[in-house]
């Protein structure tokens, strides 16, 4: 596929090591110029991302950087694709032997141009038509290998479903046979028999490792071999699907000896028995893997003699339920023997692993700010890597902490929702839309999906990793959601107006507030969020928590915030990989499977942090309550607006005008995803809601679904009252405070008419008073007093009086 | 359900002529919906569109929601040069095998695009489509069409 003009979508791709890198330290860049002879590499400051030409338009600053100017172009690939990798070792060397496991195959035949096509292998040391291994051949059916030979049940396993596998071959005789039993058989199913054969050959074994889920397809000593999880070794045959418990045993087994080694190695208590299954068995056993253990890691734990542990590479999700899981327990720190299987995916990646084209030791005194590379060719092509600078920790070089979502830019990196979940139309009630960069990974599914994705075999995408080129964290990229930039271009938005009206800010990022906690952010006076900072792990919102309470001052940009519960995962570098998990409510583009709503990384329960009782409204005053992403609305003032607590936020704007009916999203202010107050949710009981986009929008948005029981009419924008963005602000101990813009197009709407808007001139108000020094003024006397958290609906306040009122009275 | 329209009915001529008058009022906004707003350019005051006529309104939700390689594959839009040009392309169904241009007419306004392509598909579309006649084993199994499934 190519662009219209006869070349590829994208010839340039690029990625950082880092998204945030501290003053003083390096950061690399990794290229690849897939095309052109050579590149032009430009330092340059980010703005404004944004080429609307309603707007002010694009805007970037070229500076200065020793990696300014051409470099040499070359391509590099990703091998995308999740395995176990056992390095080659003589016990792996086998004459004859048993292979075992219990599969759930989510793919097992492939549709007529399948990106990936081609048998999948199970368990493979087998390459080059020599050595041994479990294949799935390109009708589903299990296959043995040994050598150039085949063995196959000619039966297609079912997919989404539990198979006993299993293969052996006598080194003296010949004999091979080949078990597929599946858990479950029903009414209809046909029996399924022992396959056997006669093989005139001896394993040949070569050094390539032992693989699951795929197997060494190739040797490549080249440019494509050095960016392989396995360098050199190009692995091929990607398995979409689950394995559990794998043996390897050095002879034939029979099949009472296979059921017995389910049991796997069993090396404690040598008083009592041999460390396999039984004495007998445990004289044969090569390897038994465990997945349950190290969960978290990136190790296969092999629990046999010979301590084949193997490396997880590519990511593939772990806590997965096993075979023998039995609905009773579903987080697997409590029982994880039932959660002994990987999940393993074809587009699975962790790390591009290409090679380095420059290093940028970024100076001590380069200011923190939004920066990207910028690479061009001489034939028009062109690609961005952004990334931010921070002060050191415990650093404060400005007043103002702008905080770029990270985590978010992580969980939407590189959707592909447009190209294929069609229903996402049903969002959008559009057309949507495909960029340059939406294209080129719609046929380079190696680069990898986003959290809103689910894999290419359907099953839900939960982790992210940002080492690879993210090509919807760009600048100049509209969104399909709303036809407009989105989380990182969107941000620019509050970038270009903070820089064209004079402010001085530092910029930091999720996962620098994430690591570091509360001594990266308590000199600020005050902080401001981007538009849409949904997903947040706990230490995020632990220090965020602690900055408010020690009289820090928060500006909520946008809405959708603090939704998500997120984890860093342990086994990777600051801020590289992210998990998430949809379970049973919220906004979900896939759900997960029972019993698999912990996360890997740390036993975390996944989901909304409002269902382990961290309320969104908490963190800001206000919480999601509806989306729609076709066109925004405004706002208009209350009469709390008036209120002297907050009147000030409203010096030089009237009382009836229209707030944002203008805007660079969806023409106007309020507008995609909306914030409400709500006292019972968690908004504090003083919370004054000053302005409210309220029965201004469309049918295209909907209330969320957390906040109904169950599908009724009348939850769009024409018809309930919480389909609405409200503004709302409150006091925090110690003189501080937050306030709340509570829709995602907000932002959007600052540079209006050369940034004199009363969009703008409310957000300066806001953060000409929360960034001066010391505590904000105290409120009135009369301000502190007694309230209730439902005090607030007039209804509800006569209600709970009339019921109390003495009776007769 | 309401039926896609057929050919020459009167409910097609009156859904293309507010689809048409509504698309016009959209030029301009970074966005776009099936409304009238308070003038050109502007996404304030909806009114019209979908909100006013049902059947419209329900016909473009069943368009929405059909699957991506369905009846030849969905139509998209595709932005062929940022901000100036875009072209309608074709949903193939299959991942890894990305969208196909339908024909080489250019655009050159975002939302101009999304007329033509719900002229497509009305044409596309059959009026029996989701009833019983059009049962396959496909009803048997949900997909990954996220939104509604």
């Amino acid at each position: 596929m190519s662009s219209g003009n006869g070349t590829a979508w994208m010839r340039i791709t690029a990625y950082g090591d880092k998204w945030s890198v501290q003053q003083g330290d390096p950061i690399r860049f990794f290229v690849n110029c897939d095309g052109p002879a050579a590149y032009d590499a430009q330092l340059v400051r980010l703005i404004h991302g944004d080429t609307n030409p309603a707007g002010p338009g694009f805007k970037e600053v070229p500076l200065d950087a020793p990696f300014n100017g051409r470099h040499d172009g070359r391509r590099q690939v990703i091998h995308s694709g999740s395995h176990v990798v056992v390095a080659d070792r003589r016990p792996l060397r086998v004459a004859g032997f048993t292979l075992q496991c219990w599969i759930w195959p989510t793919m097992p035949t492939k549709v007529e141009g399948y990106w990936k096509p081609g048998p999948q292998a199970l368990i493979a040391k087998w390459s080059d038509d020599r050595g041994y291994g479990l294949f799935l051949d390109e009708n589903g059916a299990l296959e043995l290998r040994i050598n150039g030979e085949r063995l196959t049940t000619g039966v297609p396993v079912r997919d989404h479903a539990w198979h006993f596998v299993a293969a052996t071959f006598d080194a003296e005789s010949g004999r091979a046979v080949l078990y597929h039993e599946p858990q479950i058989r029903y009414a209809l199913d046909p029996v399924i028999e022992p396959v056997e054969a006669t093989l005139d050959t001896r394993i040949e074994h070569s050094d390539v490792p032992l693989v699951m889920a795929g197997y060494a397809e190739r040797r490549d000593e080249g440019p494509a071999g050095s960016t392989s999880p396995v360098p050199g070794v190009i692995l091929g045959g990607d398995y979409n699907g689950k394995i559990d418990s794998p043996r390897l045993c050095n002879r034939a087994l029979s099949r009472m000896e296979i059921e017995t080694m389910k049991l796997g190695a069993r090396p404690e208590l040598d008083e009592r028995r041999g460390p396999g299954p039984t004495g007998e068995l445990s004289t044969c056993l090569v390897a038994s893997w465990d997945f349950s253990e190290g969960i978290p890691t990136r190790t296969a734990v092999d629990k046999g003699p010979y301590r084949l542990h193997g490396e997880v590479v590519n990511l593939p999700t772990r806590a997965m339920t096993g075979h023998n899981w039995r609905g009773v327990e579903t987080n697997w720190q409590h029982a994880p023997q039932e959660y002994g299987a990987i999940h393993f995916h074809d587009d699975d990646l962790d790390d591009a692993r290409w090679d380095v084209d420059f290093e940028f030791p970024v100076p001590e005194d380069l200011r923190s700010a939004v920066y990207a590379v910028k690479l061009t060719s001489e034939d028009g092509d062109e690609d961005y890597v952004p990334f931010f600078v921070r002060p050191p920790l415990g650093v404060c070089t400005a007043k103002i902490g702008v905080i770029m979502s990270t985590i978010d830019y992580m969980a939407y990196a590189n959707e592909h929702l447009a190209a294929n979940a069609a229903g996402a139309e049903l969002l959008v009630y559009r057309i949507p839309i495909l960029q340059a960069q939406n294209m080129f990974l719609a046929e380079h599914r190696e680069y990898g999906g986003s959290i809103y994705d689910t894999h290419t075999d359907v099953s839900g995408l939960c982790l992210s990793s940002r080492l690879r080129p993210v090509l919807s964290f760009r600048p100049k990229y509209d969104h399909f959601l709303m036809q407009a930039p989105w989380q990182f271009p969107a941000d620019l938005h509050l970038i270009d107006w903070l820089t064209e009206l004079g402010y001085e800010f530092d910029v930091i990022a999720d996962e620098d507030i994430s690591y570091d906690g509360l001594e990266r952010i308590e000199g600020y006076n005050v902080l401001i969020t981007g538009s849409h900072p949904e997903h947040k792990d706990a230490n995020y919102l632990d220090a965020i928590h602690a900055y408010k309470q020690r009289g820090g001052r928060f500006m909520y940009m946008g809405a959708d915030g603090f939704y998500w519960i997120h984890t860093f995962h342990p086994a990777y570098g600051r801020g590289e990989v992210t998990e998430m998990r949809r379970c049973e409510s919220g906004i979900r583009t896939w759900r997960a499977d029972p019993g698999e709503y912990h996360h890997q990384s740390n036993g975390q329960l996944g989901g909304m942090w409002r269902y382990v009782g961290r309320y969104l409204h908490s963190v800001a005053g206000t919480g999601m309550s509806s989306e729609g992403f076709d066109i925004g609305s405004y706002y208009t003032r209350t009469p709390e607006s008036n209120d002297p607590r907050v009147s000030w936020a409203f010096e030089g704007i009237g009382y009836d005008e229209r707030l944002g009916d203008f805007g660079l999203v969806g023409g106007g202010a309020a507008g995609t995803e909306l914030d409400i107050v709500d006292t019972s949710l968690g908004s504090p009981p003083h919370t004054l809601l000053v302005a409210t986009s309220a029965g201004r929008h469309t049918d295209g948005y909907l209330l969320v679904m957390e906040d109904f029981g169950f599908n009724q009419a009348g939850l769009t924008g024409t018809e309930h009252p919480r389909v609405r963005a409200d503004i709302a602000y409150h006091e925090t101990p110690g003189g501080g405070a937050c306030f709340a813009f509570s829709s995602i197009a907000y932002c959007g709407s600052l540079s209006h008419n050369n940034y004199d808007n009363n969009i703008s001139r409310l957000t300066k108000n806001v953060l000409d008073r929360f960034m001066q020094d010391g505590p904000l003024p105290d409120p009135p006397s009369d301000a502190v007093l007694h309230r209730g958290r439902l005090a607030y609906d007039p209804e509800l306040n006569r209600r709970r009086i009339d019921a109390l009122a003495p009776k007769g009275s | 359900m309401f039926p896609i329209p057929t050919r020459d009915s009167e409910a097609r001529a009156r859904m293309i002529a507010e689809h048409r008058a509504c698309i016009d009022d959209m030029k301009g906004v970074a966005g776009c919906s099936i409304l009238r707003t308070e003038r050109q350019g502007s996404a304030i005051e909806p009114h019209g569109g979908i909100h006013e006529q049902m059947d419209l309104a329900k016909v473009l939700v069943r368009m929405r929601a059909m699957q991506p390689g369905a009846h030849g594959g969905k139509y998209v839009v595709i932005c062929t040069e940022v901000e100036r040009q875009w072209r309608i392309g074709r949903l193939t169904g299959v991942r890894g095998r990305p969208p196909e241009f339908v024909n080489d007419t250019v655009y050159t306004d975002e939302n101009e695009i999304q007329h033509d392509i719900f002229l497509l598909r009305l044409d596309q579309y059959p009026e029996t489509d989701g009833m019983p006649e059009d049962f396959h084993e496909g009803w048997k199994r949900h997909d990954d069409n996220w939104a509604v499934t």
